[in-house]
This record gives C-alpha cells, sequence and structure tokens, in this order.
C-alpha cells in the first residue's frame, strides 16, 4: 500500500503534529524539540487522520546495504552525544553554536565560512582558493555581472560580502543571530578598509530589518538550513530584493522525493543527527524551493545540484578537525563545537548515500 | 552604525505601518575616516533616500552644510560629495538605539552594531 504522504516544505507547528504520530517502522524515540525531517514533510499538507503507517522499505528501494546499515549503527551510537545540552530555543542554539565556534572555524580555515568549489576533473585548489571559487561560479550561474547593492543573509564574518562588494562595487549590508559574528565581520571589514561600504548587523533572516526592494543582489551562502521556516525564508528574500534584481539561495538539501515518497527512516534519521548538532530545523529538497521561488512571483527560476563539486570538502574540514590544532580549538571552544566536527562524517555519510544535495537555486524579480 | 546602514534599516514588527525611518538616540557618536571614492557616491545617490538621510544626519550631528532636498546635479559639486561622503560614511553611532517610528521599540546600538532582533510576539 502507498502510504498517503507527500513531500512538502515545513512549515512552524508542523512538528507538533508530526510528533504526536507514532510510527512502526522507528526503532528509536524522536529527539525532543526537533521534528523529525520526513514528518515535518508530510504533516505540513496531510492532516493527522489520513496519514497511513510509513511502509518498510522494500529491499529494491534501499541503497546498498552496507551504507544503509553503516548510517543507522553511526547515527544510533551519535544521538545521545548530539541530544546532550541541546538549546530548545533555536535563534539561541544557532546564535551560541556560532558565538563559540566562529572563532575556531576563522583560525583554522579562514574568513569564509562555506563549501569550496572542486570543478570534477581538475586538479584539488587549496581549500582557501575553492572558497573563493564557490561564490565566483555561484555568480556566474545566477549571471550576476553588476550590482549596486547586495544583502548577505547569514553573513557569518563577511567574507562573501567583502569580496562581492570588491568585485562588483556594491554596498553590502549583512544579518547574523551571532553578535560575535557581527562584531567581527565589521571589525575585519574596518581591517581591509571596506567599512565605507559593507556593515554587519544581528538580524533576523525571517524578518529582515529592511525596506522592500532595498536590494539588487539577495545572497543567502549556506544559511538557508538553519531557518525553520522555508516559506517565510523565501517571502523575505523575495520582498527585500530590488525589482530586476536577482536572489542567489546556496544550500544543502535532501534528494528530491518522488510524489507521495517518504525519506528513508535511515534517511530521517541521519538527518536528524545532523539537526541536532548544527540546529538545522528542516530539510527540504531542491525542488520545494523551487516551488516557493515560484510562489514568490519570482522568475527565470534555475537550479544546479553541486552535490559532486563540493565533495572533497568535508574530508577536508575533518582532517584539519584531527590536527593538533584542530583538537585544541575544539576542547577550547566546547561541546556546541566538538558536537558539531563529531558529525561531520555524517555529513560525508549523507553526501555519499545520496541523501544530502548540495543545491543552488536563483531568480529574478520582475520589473 | 552608519548613515549608509541607517538608511536602509526597516522596523518589521507586525502590524506596522509607519516603519521607516528609524529615529536615532545617540549615546556616542564617532567620526572615522573613510577613504573618499567619488564613483562609489554617485553610484549610491540614487539609492539614498534623502529625507530619512537627513533626518538621521541631525541626529547625529552632522547635517550642517547638507541641503534639505539635493539632486542628482549637485553630484559634480565636490563640496557637496565631500559633505555627502562624510555624513554617509564617516560619522559612526556606536552606542545608543535605533527607534521604531509608530511604536516607539527601541533597538540598542552596542559597539557599532544594532541588534534587530524581534522578541516572539514582534513577527
Amino acid at each position: 500500500r502507498q502510504p498517503d504522504m507527500r513531500s512538502s516544505i515545513a512549515r512552524p507547528g508542523a512538528h507538533a503534529r508530526g510528533a504526536r504520530e507514532p510510527s512502526a517502522a522507528h526503532a528509536y524515540a524522536r529527539p525532543q524539540g526537533l521534528p523529525l525531517a520526513s514528518t515535518v514533510a508530510a504533516a505540513a499538507t496531510v492532516p493527522a487522520k489520513s496519514r497511513q503507517p510509513r511502509r518498510l522499505p522494500r529491499a529494491r528501494d534501499s541503497a546498498p546495504r552496507g551504507v544503509a546499515t553503516r548510517a543507522t549503527v553511526l547515527d544510533m551510537l551519535m544521538k545521545p552525544l548530539t541530544s546532550l545540552n541541546k538549546v530548545e530555543n533555536l535563534k539561541e542554539g544557532i546564535a551560541g553554536f556560532y558565538d563559540d565556534s566562529s572563532a575556531l572555524w576563522e583560525e583554522l580555515w579562514g574568513e569564509h565560512m562555506h563549501h569550496g568549489y572542486y570543478p570534477k576533473g581538475q586538479p584539488l585548489k587549496s581549500n582557501q582558493e575553492a572558497q573563493i571559487d564557490m561564490i565566483e561560479e555561484t555568480l556566474k550561474f545566477a549571471g550576476v555581472t553588476e550590482a549596486k547593492t547586495m544583502v548577505d543573509v547569514g553573513c557569518g564574518i563577511g567574507g562573501s560580502s567583502r569580496f562581492i562588494s570588491q568585485k562588483l562595487g556594491c554596498s553590502a549590508r549583512g544579518i547574523t543571530l551571532s553578535p560575535k559574528q557581527a562584531a567581527r565581520a565589521n571589525e575585519l571589514t574596518a581591517r581591509e578598509g571596506l567599512s565605507d561600504r559593507a556593515s554587519f548587523q544581528v538580524g533576523d533572516a525571517l524578518a529582515q530589518p529592511f525596506g522592500d526592494g532595498s536590494f539588487d543582489l539577495v545572497w543567502s551562502m549556506e544559511s538557508g538550513e538553519h531557518m525553520p521556516d522555508k516559506p517565510k525564508f523565501v517571502a523575505e528574500l523575495a520582498r527585500v530584493c530590488a525589482p530586476g534584481g536577482t536572489v542567489i539561495v546556496v544550500t544543502w538539501c535532501h534528494r528530491v522525493l518522488a510524489p507521495g515518497e517518504a525519506l528513508r527512516p535511515e534517511e530521517a534519521s541521519l538527518l536528524d543527527r545532523i539537526c541536532e548538532a548544527y540546529y538545522l530545523p528542516a530539510w527540504c529538497s531542491v525542488s520545494d524551493y523551487e516551488k516557493l521561488f515560484a510562489a514568490e512571483g519570482l522568475t527565470d527560476i534555475k537550479s544546479g545540484d553541486w552535490s559532486d563539486e563540493v565533495a572533497p570538502f568535508w574530508g577536508a574540514v575533518i582532517q584539519t578537525a584531527l590536527t593538533s590544532a584542530g583538537v585544541l580549538g575544539l576542547l577550547r571552544a566546547g561541546w556546541g563545537t566538538i558536537k558539531g566536527a563529531l558529525v561531520m562524517p555524517l555529513m560525508a555519510q549523507g553526501f555519499r548515500m545520496g541523501l544530502i544535495k548540495f543545491n543552488i537555486i536563483t531568480a529574478r524579480k520582475p520589473q | 552604525m552608519k548613515l549608509l546602514t541607517h538608511n536602509m534599516l526597516a522596523c518589521h514588527i507586525k502590524g506596522v505601518k509607519n516603519n521607516y525611518p528609524f529615529l536615532i538616540e545617540a549615546t556616542q557618536v564617532e567620526a572615522r575616516d573613510a577613504d573618499y571614492n567619488p564613483d562609489f557616491l554617485k553610484h549610491i545617490f540614487p539609492r539614498i533616500d534623502w529625507p530619512a538621510f537627513m533626518q538621521g544626519a541631525k541626529s547625529l550631528k552632522c547635517a550642517d552644510g547638507l541641503p534639505e532636498t539635493a539632486t542628482p546635479d549637485m553630484l559634480d559639486n565636490s563640496l557637496f560629495l565631500q559633505k555627502f561622503h562624510h555624513a554617509l560614511l564617516e560619522v559612526v553611532l556606536e552606542e545608543g538605539a535605533l527607534v521604531c517610528p509608530e511604536t516607539g521599540r527601541k533597538f540598542a546600538v552596542n559597539k557599532g552594531i544594532p541588534n534587530l532582533l524581534l522578541q516572539e510576539d514582534e513577527c
């Protein structure tokens, strides 16, 4: 029997409905406070009564056995670690996570807090070069060659903003939930003599503190994962985009699901472990984003899958974490950061399983 | 926070209509040199809401010599450009608050960084 579930887009409150629905396929308890990735997707549009119990995956549906088994064992081992000391309030959790871990990341990896882009079939560049390439490839994919104003949504310590404002001559405003990141972003910007054009604020991507149509370029580089309310996230991106401007979202998504398909139990549980460690409250697919973009009236919607091009990244990050500088840094930074490091093999696993995708979605706001 | 930033900020408390520009309470204001770049100023001028800019400049006491209304031909006047440059990019609100014009809600500015996060019941 086919389950009556639809892949849909996470909405707030969905987790409350999802939490009440027991599932025969799961042998473990769902962590408190965070929704199960696949039930959030299902709960969004299907009333609780009509939902069928999730069918057990048939042999031909699963990923090669070894991969699935390893994912389940690994994430069950990780569960007590990732659930420990979780902060219940999401925004505080995100702010705290970045307040604590941003300095270590910067020390080991520099000012760009996003994946590197490693073109297939070419020798690997250094990680820092690959991170610059990521920005360049993103602008190229979106066809952006000029802008007067840009907004960096989830700006980290401002790496993208500084790079783009120098490249295109635009002003840049960035928002982050983390006061430490905003301060560090402003400090680095002052050092580079770019304070006249780039500035960083503590602000919420779901309630952007800017007027409508303020920016020619609306840039979200690997911050969408943190948004609990994807429709609101996209609505705000569209709102602050100027007519004729471009919206770019680069983000991790789960694989595109067929109509009526749900994530397999081992896939959902892997995402749960990753969610808990990185404060990623909801996952959707690139198709879900495309639908949201269309719903906001954005046009020329284009998307890409760069999972292969970022594949070398997690291995490189893990290697760095295992150096003495990495280990000492983690111990200094504290439990939240350590959890983030421990979960990195799960991210790598998720990519290998074909579950986690690295996607880009771009569109224009009509004139 | 510079006036260039102030010019783009608006209050997004639910239901608020008159949300721009923020009023400014200035406790500590500093002046910092910024590279003078006339091309950038001409670039950005069309995007500046001039009344909001003047209101902010008055709050930060750097409005002297700036016209109440501005037209693009003024950009050819280097004296105007220099005053514009100074007020837009060199005067920094270090400590104070941004105040929503409708509700009076204050958003703190500490160490030059505005914190614009809303409370749960405001969004």
